[in-house]
């Protein structure tokens, strides 16, 4: 047992002090204001106090931290895009949280499974053969495995999907990994915090003024605030903060649901997704399945459930595991995610000036968090997008240059 | 040591059907009707598991399907509720979670060390050196999770039935009962649900009243109502939108559609928390009374009440009655009870001390049962025990009472706004949704015939809600004292007062988390994991919302509660999977392929065949793909079609809709011709491709790829509601089989059963004509873009086998072959032909493709027009080229989607590839940089071992052929 | 699952029913700017309230305006476009 849980047993008082300040009212002006304390607001904000040493930061919740997108995503990482600029972008993010648990000071549960994109079908086979060479090309480690390779990685799985999808290969991703959603938002906030970021929760932005094309201040359930450069990082509710200046985007919300079965002894070590039979899934270190499907069909602005979700995630998830006919599902949940039409992000800035959006994450944004953080810090401080996220700019759909991730999901299953 | 009781009138076990099982190893007598609980705890075993965390030893918590830490396997089944599953004989039970047996669990040292495992322990260590991380988190991940899971568990397909009624209720005890009977006097239709082996709720087990006789005579008045469909042993799982809601049995998932729902689905007892309040012989007073009035077992043989309402007092009367030596009553509220039951307590010497409290529990030798209580004054504002002044009792049990939660999860996940009520001090249904209605404990009604009267109001408004038109219900609100205790906590220097029994939550965990700051109710239960166990919370969200409230001096309401959300009960993969339906469809020739060794692939729903390998054959696939491919170079060689897209196109606007729609020229087309129509997103993408053939003046047929039929189709309609432009479509795809005969002989074959002139010059490509074919009404198109030479044949489905078969008749002599979809690649390949959705891709325009000839761009509009327009004025980033490896190009083939490479950088990709054995060169479509696309540009593709293969953009692989 | 009002068929299960997308007007392509079609490619507008949508019920093959509410889901109406009456 570590010797740092030592004091815990020897201290009479609770060692522990708060992660971050219990902030309440916020000051008349503040250098940034980030809307959304999210994993990519706080982040951004840690970013910002750390590397420029820019502290006089206020980060906005209208809730509670981590509990939007933060706190329901499946928690999976990984950097085996299709484009070279998104291999770049998430494997910058994979290299961060790799030390971010000693560097935050808080086991996030990185933990490295690899990733097995499994694909059922001729065509399938060749998109994971193109992401394969697009991330060797890049330098990340992503080749196409047999179904023995599969087998000898998780041998609990029916490699004929009970007949219904045999599975002919898969893209063996190595970095693949899972960590503890809620920490990486807690580790981030007590960063900034230590770093004089102030954190207000149940704060709620309702207006932001602009004047002369340029951010002046935003208006809240708290107070005004006033300031020159606002960061939106807010995932589902994008639309709704860009509604306030008046900024068009092409993000649509549609629900993203998941669920967790009851814990069981960890048997499965790696992580699996299946296109075709739109499934992910990982084991947790609590012994729970993680498990998430497809997008809602449909334009929703809620976090209700939905039974058909979870009725043909399960009945695929039984093709693929058989025995898991018994296992019980615990809860199921739902998240509000932010899409694109080619699905890549939209970050950097906008036409307003002192406004940068960081959106657009389609299925949560989780394994994009500390990359997204470090980039949006580096255009606030610097207004002005590095190279990383260049491709990611609003005005690329008004420049007819979508990024190529669309290529690969027209003709991926 | 049996604790079996004599016969009770209310049990519910059969005694005529005794049996036995083991636990552990050791061999158990149980009854029909026992659950595994209430059978061990007959035979005096008490320890039915091992905690999450701590492995403390626990028994009997609620026996209302949230004892969780009383989980069993079977072998073959895992994580069963030992408290609700029915035993069976012969089961070999053991409890999960353990090492070496539940008494002797190795693991559970982990209680003692548990001061070095604080809340959140596991963010705080294990991660500094990173190298060591892994060895901590293997470490880690055995010992959570609960049993182990069966490799070999069958897949045991659970079909769904629907079922709809007028009003769904949830929970048969007396409000629910007596909602379905009003509602079912107005003679509309009832589904009512109880989670219980049968129906009745806190009739079967509370006897404050004449119970037995209150039942008898609601579930009578319910069997006289045909329109009442009462099903026991089920739970509804979750409320979803519209009033579905499911309701899991053992055998399957029933999904009901009401059109109104009644929530009456009661409380749980929730525990007063106090030192080792988990420990086996502690439980619910409720459990307690299920013990006896269900099972006819005694709860203990010794022990004390702890309670903060008048149920307890009850509870101490059941037991008396079991033949339980109840020593005292300790009631934790400042004015005890006024209640004419302690009278009766006191008449029977059992003790009673008001303003009192179980301090802490000590336990038995081994940690694994109760040997006594500390009972101490209690002041109940300052939640406070005086320890000045203890009273020990030796004994081996403790019912508690301290209070109940709302059931409520569906009317939550439903959108009910509920509100914290002072009175009953649970939260209470403020706002429902319209068509929600909720009656009984769920609704803070808890007086017996006030709950009665509830179930009838509810009826009453679901009833007025539905249409009818019925007199309202009066119910008396709850007064006097709250049947809940504000802040039923001890706190105790050592801890180990459970809050959270999944999870082995303590009080000092709450106040250690909110002091870093976790000090809201969604950052507590995230960071102390409170409530996400597999109770979901059900006995100890709402101390946990109790305890935070008093560590910020907050009032209760304004915590708030956390988000619930399905299901109410965990509920299994395979009930919620259902049989798992995997539709496909087959063309009418789809026997023949079978038949002669066609392998089958699914191509969107449809099943195609790859190939054919007849029995006997020795060929490779490869092998067999070529043979086919060759037949049709030299001979002839036939495909089953019918999968594709097909479409009539009628009426005066057929060809202005046309050009609306598709890229191309249609309006001065020929009567007798067919064109590409090839189709674009609004950006500006290509979609799909196929032919358009004009029959007549205001009549096309169109045909459209595979994969994207219904999604054409789907677009089509959808513009020709838009456009406004008179004319209409008829999906013809499954109505129609369709084939092509490639080769240099197919004409000859062909020629055998029509009389059309197939000469080129007569009936040249491009040409369509309706006429007859082996007798049959067909469309005879003459193709070229599998052989120079082609015709494609429509026909109706019923007719196509036979035609397929008269071809292949004629065919036979002129070595006429089928051949399947990989042949059919290849084919187009050598011709030079991209495939749309293969070869380019989500983002690639008609200028990528060189698809300019298709592209009428001086039409008024076609879709996708406007933004080619754009496109048109920007430098062309990529372009579809075809190639060819050197002639002397040996070893493996590049494969599909290997990179070009050109200095060092990624500059397109392989789209298409293959070795055309007609050509014997390796022929394919590649993406490469624009400056590449003429003919005779070189350039490099890296192959899957990373060496450079040089390449050559051709004009097409006819050229090749001709050239050879 | 959801229930909706198909005009032509009534009260259907949402699994009938496919997305079209929310109910926009082209601009003109003749006198619209790049930017204005492009925006109207690919911008929408993704705030939550009232929106006019394409649906589709796919055994029928019938496309129809439904008004629906993005934040509670609830669907005010449904008709055919253009607006015409339906023969019963």
């Amino acid at each position: 047992m570590p010797l740092r849980l030592l004091k815990y047993a020897i201290s009479r008082e609770h060692p522990a002090p708060r992660f971050f300040r219990d902030c309440v009212e916020p000051k008349k002006t503040y250098d940034v204001v980030i809307i959304g304390g999210g994993g990519h607001g706080l982040a951004a904000a840690y970013y910002l106090a750390k590397d420029y040493g820019i502290t006089n930061v206020a980060v906005l919740e209208k809730g509670y931290i981590g509990g939007g997108n933060t706190g329901r995503n499946t928690t999976i990482i990984r950097s085996n895009y299709l484009t070279p600029e998104g291999v770049k972008f998430y494997d910058a993010s994979v290299k961060i949280y790799e030390g971010l648990s000693e560097e935050l000071d808080l086991n996030l549960f990185y933990s490295n499974r690899g990733h097995f994109t499994l694909a059922h079908t001729e065509s399938a086979m060749r998109t994971m053969r193109w992401r394969a060479e697009v991330n060797k090309h890049v330098g990340v480690e992503s080749y196409v495995v047999g179904p023995e390779e599969i087998s000898k990685a998780c041998p609990q799985l029916d490699i004929s999907c009970s007949g219904q999808a045999p599975i002919l290969g898969a893209l063996y991703h190595a970095p693949g990994s899972v960590a503890r959603h809620d920490g990486v938002a807690w580790g981030y906030a007590r960063g900034a915090d230590q770093l004089g970021v102030e954190i207000f929760q149940n704060t709620e932005v309702t207006r932001i003024d602009v004047k002369g094309g340029k951010v002046c201040g935003v208006q809240t359930n708290n107070g005004y605030i006033s300031t020159n450069k606002v960061l939106s990082a807010v995932a589902g509710f994008t639309p709704r903060i860009t509604q306030m200046v008046d900024l068009q985007t092409p993000i649509v919300i549609h629900p993203l649901q998941a669920c967790v079965t009851e814990p069981m002894k960890p048997w499965l070590d790696t992580i699996l997704v299946s296109g075709s039979l739109h499934v992910y899934v990982s084991q947790s270190s609590r012994g729970e399945l993680v498990m998430g499907s497809s997008l809602d069909p449909y334009e929703m602005h809620s976090t209700r459930s939905s039974l058909d979700f979870v009725e043909g995630l399960t009945s695929h998830i039984t093709d693929m595991f058989p025995f898991l006919s018994n296992v019980k599902v615990v809860r199921q949940w739902a998240g509000m995610a932010d899409l694109t039409p080619d699905f890549a992000p939209i970050m950097g800035k906008t036409p307003i000036e002192g406004f940068y959006l960081d959106a657009g994450w389609g299925t949560w944004g989780f394994k994009a968090t500390p990359i997204s953080g470090k980039t949006m810090a580096e255009t606030i401080a610097k207004d002005m997008a590095p190279d990383l996220i260049k491709s990611f700019r609003l005005s690329r759909f008004e420049d007819y240059e979508l990024t190529g991730e669309k290529g690969a999901a027209s003709v991926g299953h | 040591m049996s604790s079996r009781l004599t016969t009770q009138s209310t049990e519910w076990i059969q005694r005529d059907k005794p049996f036995s099982f083991s636990y552990e190893g050791q061999q158990v007598t149980a009854f029909e009707g026992d659950t595994i609980s209430s059978a061990l705890w007959a035979n005096g075993i008490k320890v039915l598991g091992r905690s999450f965390k701590y492995h403390r030893a626990r028994g009997i918590l609620t026996l209302a399907n949230h004892d969780v830490n009383a989980l069993m396997t079977d072998g073959i089944d895992t994580n069963i509720r030992a408290d609700v599953w029915p035993v069976q004989a012969d089961m070999q039970l053991t409890a999960v979670n353990t090492t070496g047996g539940v008494i002797k669990d190795r693991s559970q040292f982990i209680d003692k060390i548990s001061p070095l495992l604080p809340v959140g322990f596991y963010y705080k260590a294990f991660h500094t050196p990173r190298r060591f991380f892994p060895f901590w988190e293997d470490k880690i991940r055995k010992a959570a999770g609960l049993g182990e899971v069966n490799f070999n568990y069958p897949r045991i397909p659970k079909p769904k039935q629907h079922a709809h009624c007028d009003v769904l209720i949830i929970g048969a005890g007396i409000a629910g009962l007596s909602a379905a009977i009003s509602v079912a006097e107005q003679g509309l239709s009832v589904i009512i649900v109880d989670e219980n082996a049968k129906a009745g709720g806190s009739l079967t087990y509370d006897m404050a009243t004449d119970s037995v006789s209150q039942l008898t005579t609601l579930l009578s008045a319910v069997e006289s109502y045909s329109k009442i469909r009462l099903i026991t042993n089920a739970y509804a799982a979750g409320y979803y939108a519209d009033h579905l809601v499911p309701i899991v049995e053992t055998t399957g998932i029933t999904k009901v559609r009401a059109k109104a729902l009644i929530v009456a689905s009661g409380a749980f007892e929730q525990p007063p928390v106090f030192r080792n309040n988990d420990l086996p012989g502690v439980m619910m007073g409720s459990a307690a009374q299920r013990l006896i009035y269900r099972y006819a077992v005694k709860p203990f043989d010794k022990g004390v009440v702890v309670t903060a309402n008048d149920y307890g007092y009850r509870t101490a009367l059941d037991l008396l009655a079991a033949g339980v030596d109840v020593l005292a009553v300790i009631d934790m509220r400042r004015e005890g009870s006024s209640s004419p039951l302690v009278t009766e307590l006191k008449s029977k010497q059992v003790a009673v001390h008001k303003a009192s409290c179980v301090y802490e529990v000590i336990a038995s030798k081994q940690k694994l049962g109760v040997s006594e209580v500390v009972i101490c004054p209690y002041d109940e504002l300052m939640a406070e025990a005086d320890t000045k002044n203890k009273i020990r009792l030796k004994c081996d049990g403790v019912a508690m009472s301290a209070g109940w939660a709302p059931a409520a999860a569906l009317l939550y996940q439903a959108g009910t706004k509920m509100r914290f009520d002072n009175t009953v001090q649970q939260f209470v249904p403020a706002e429902l949704p319209e068509g929600v209605f909720a009656a009984g404990k769920v609704n803070g009604i808890f007086e017996l015939d006030q709950r009665q009267l509830d179930g009838q109001r509810a009826a009453a408004e679901a009833l007025n809600y539905l249409g009818k038109s019925v007199a309202t219900v009066e119910v008396k609100q709850h007064q006097g004292i709250s049947p809940s205790h504000a802040y039923p906590v001890v706190n105790h220097p050592k801890g180990k007062n459970f809050v959270d029994f999944d999870e082995d939550i303590q009080v000092k965990d709450f106040i250690n988390a909110a002091k870093e700051g976790f000090d809201n109710i969604e950052l507590m239960k995230r960071f102390t994991t409170v409530g996400m166990g597999p109770s979901q919370g059900k006995h100890s969200n709402m101390n946990a919302i109790r305890i935070l409230a008093r560590i910020r001096d907050l009032p209760v309401e304004k915590i708030g509660t956390t988000t619930a959300r399905p299901f109410f009960h965990p509920t299994p993969i395979g009930h919620l999977g259902g049989r798992g339906f995997h539709p496909h469809r087959y063309t009418a020739i789809h026997e023949w392929h079978i038949e002669n060794g066609g392998i089958m692939t699914a191509a969107g729903l449809w099943m195609r065949p790859s190939y054919y390998l007849p029995a006997g054959s020795q060929l490779t696939a490869q092998q067999a793909m070529q043979q086919e491919a060759m037949a049709v170079r030299t001979k002839a060689g036939m495909i089953d079609n019918s999968t594709l897209g097909k479409i009539e196109v009628y009426g005066p606007d057929a060809a202005a809709f046309l050009e609306r729609v598709y890229t191309g020229k249609f309006a001065k087309q020929k009567v007798g011709q067919y064109r590409i129509a090839m189709l674009l997103d609004e950006a500006g993408v290509m979609v799909d491709d196929g032919l358009a053939c004009r029959l007549a003046e205001d009549r096309f047929y169109l045909t459209t790829s595979t994969t994207n039929s219904a999604m054409v189709y789907r677009q089509l309609q959808r513009e020709v509601q838009i456009s406004g432009l008179s004319v209409s479509l008829a999906n013809l795809t499954g109505v129609k089989a369709a084939m092509t005969i490639a080769g240099p002989a197919s004409a000859d074959i062909l020629s055998q059963l029509t009389t059309v002139d197939l000469s080129a010059n007569a009936f040249p490509t491009g040409s369509v004509v309706e006429t007859k074919v082996a007798d049959v009404e067909c469309l005879l198109l003459r193709v070229a873009f599998v052989a120079e030479q082609a015709f494609e044949i429509h026909l109706p489905a019923a007719a196509g086998l036979y035609v397929w078969n008269q071809l292949m008749q004629a065919g036979a002599l002129f070595g006429l072959m089928a051949y399947g979809t990989d042949a059919q690649r290849l084919l187009r390949l050598e011709m030079g032909h991209h495939l749309i959705g293969h070869d380019t891709d989500g983002l690639t325009n008609p200028f990528e493709a060189h698809a300019e000839p298709l592209i009428a761009m001086d039409k008024a509009f076609f879709t996708g027009q406007r933004s080619l327009k754009i496109i048109a004025k920007k430098p062309l980033n990529k372009t579809l080229v075809n190639f060819v490896l050197d002639s002397d190009f040996a070893g493996d083939l590049p494969n599909e989607c290997n990179l070009v490479i050109d200095n060092g950088d990624i500059a397109g990709r392989i789209t298409s590839i293959a070795y055309s054995p007609y050509l014997k060169r390796v022929i394919g479509i590649a993406f490469v940089p624009p400056e590449k696309r003429q003919t005779g540009s070189r350039f490099e593709i890296r192959n899957d071992a990373g060496d450079l293969i040089a390449a050559t953009v051709i004009q097409s692989p006819t050229e090749l052929a001709k050239s050879a | 699952m959801k229930l909706l009002q198909c005009p032509v068929n009534g009260i259907r299960p949402l699994s009938e029913f496919s997305y079209g997308g929310e109910f926009r007007t082209m601009p003109d392509p003749d006198s619209c700017t790049d930017q204005q079609w492009a925006a109207y490619v690919h911008y929408r507008s993704g705030a939550p309230g009232y929106k006019k949508e394409w649906w589709y019920h796919m055994p029928s093959g019938t496309w129809f305006i439904a008004e629906r509410n993005t934040i509670t889901d609830k669907v005010s109406r449904t008709y055919l476009f253009p607006k015409r009456e339906v023969a019963v």
